[in-house]
């Protein structure tokens, strides 16, 4: 059958267009402009070509805070799509039970994400928190303002606890929506339970857990509040992501140039993963 | 696939409001010492304009207009599976090219020196490599 090409609907994509112009296409020209130059303030500029991202290249400051919001978003990773599709397994599929775990899963994503930094700072400490005053009084040697591994600790299992629910409840949506006949057949065919797991309800998770994963990994690539609020990205410079450098650099230091080039390397290789991640678990899905 | 659209004039028109823009941005370059200044700023306040910024700009924005006369004048996209074993379309190839230039460039700039010239070169060795296989 002969498709039909009507290009006026690309009009009724125009307003979306101009919000898009103005809140991440302006800006980000912005930055591309002042990755270029440098300024003292006063809307003064002056030429300096590609000198702010060679110092970028070679600046092992920026090297280490990649490294360091890598192995975040991958230790992340690792732990929060698991575990969101095994509390999402687990999860009833009916009756009262469905809206209480609803409900419950949907809390931690109400929470602003500085409110989440503020409970977790006080919760870890040692002198007034629950968390590290008990994990002390139990022998352990917790404290994550002078121990990069517990700050890193801190920091990881705050986030899983602020964003599983939502890997959860993405994981939860792909579940209730595969009809029982699939359930049934397999059921007929004798399927063990890791079977139905692997070819009925993982294959049906596939696109949900695309944008989870897509989402965790952006989100987690680009922290900020969460762990600067807790930490202050310390101690010394353990828990330094990305963007708290940036902002370091951008609004302490205000150096404008170094900083607009960090952002346009930094938002290349989101750009970059986020579409390896798209395209590898789009193809999965099509070969499937 | 063929086409009996009329593409050249569309083709034409985006082509010659480039020119148009890229000309209408030299008359903004500021003048030092009876010296054009090609870095200097174009005057435009916060957003520090300068002619190779905003000329990498209109660049881009020629080559999405550029893709769209080609849809205009072919259809469809024209999805296939390449080397990657993917699908792909023409806006595909183009996200390829331009994100893979930009490491080309930035690659470049780390290992090599300041001067971007022959990583241009090989953004568009790279870009071709990418519209005829990928």
């Amino acid at each position: 059958m002969e498709k039909t090409w009507n290009n006026k609907a690309w009009f009724m994509v125009l307003p979306v267009l101009v919000l898009v112009a103005f809140s991440a296409v302006v800006p980000l020209m912005t930055v591309v402009n002042y990755s270029v130059q440098d300024t003292f303030g006063n809307n003064q500029f002056f030429w300096a070509g590609t000198e702010w991202f060679q110092e970028m290249l070679e600046s092992d400051r920026f090297w280490e805070a990649m490294g360091r919001n890598l192995i975040f978003s991958l230790v992340i990773l690792a732990i929060e799509i698991p575990l969101g599709i095994f509390i999402a397994l687990n999860m009833p599929k009916s009756g009262w039970g469905v809206p209480v775990c609803l409900v419950l899963m949907a809390l931690p994503l109400l929470i602003p994400w500085n409110v989440v930094g503020t409970i977790w700072q006080v919760f870890g400490r040692v002198d007034i928190g629950l968390l590290g005053y008990t994990a002390n009084a139990l022998g352990f040697d917790y404290n994550y303002v002078n121990d990069p591994f517990d700050a890193w600790v801190t920091v990881i299992v705050m986030d899983v606890w602020h964003w599983t629910s939502l890997v959860v409840l993405l994981c939860y949506a792909g579940l209730v929506s595969i009809p029982d006949a699939y359930y049934q057949a397999a059921k007929i065919d004798g399927a063990s339970r890791w079977a139905v797991f692997r070819y009925i309800q993982l294959p049906k998770m596939n696109r949900v857990l695309l944008i989870a994963v897509l989402l965790r990994f952006m989100d987690s690539f680009m922290i900020y509040t969460e762990p600067f609020v807790v930490t202050g990205g310390g101690p010394g410079n353990s828990t330094t992501f990305l963007s708290i450098d940036l902002v370091k650099m951008a609004v302490g230091q205000f150096d404008l140039g170094p900083a607009a080039a960090m952002s346009i390397i930094y938002f290349l290789i989101v750009l970059l993963l986020s579409w390896v991640f798209y395209t590898v678990m789009t193809n999965y899905g099509a070969e499937r | 696939m063929t086409t009996t659209r009329r593409w050249p004039v569309p083709l034409a028109i985006v082509l010659v409001v480039y020119a148009a823009a890229a000309w209408a941005l030299t008359l903004r370059l500021p003048v030092k010492d009876d010296q054009i200044d090609w870095f200097g700023s174009l005057g435009a306040g916060w957003m520090a304009w300068t002619f190779p910024t905003a000329l990498f700009f209109l660049t881009i924005l020629l080559l999405l207009s550029l893709m769209a006369v080609w849809e205009y004048a072919s259809p469809g996209g024209n999805p296939r599976v390449g080397i990657l074993r993917f699908e792909t379309t023409r806006g595909d190839r183009l996200f390829i090219s331009l994100l893979g230039s930009a490491f080309i460039n930035l690659a470049w700039l780390g290992l090599v020196g300041p001067s971007l010239w022959w990583a241009l070169a090989l953004s568009v060795v790279y870009a071709v490599g990418v519209f005829r296989y990928v």
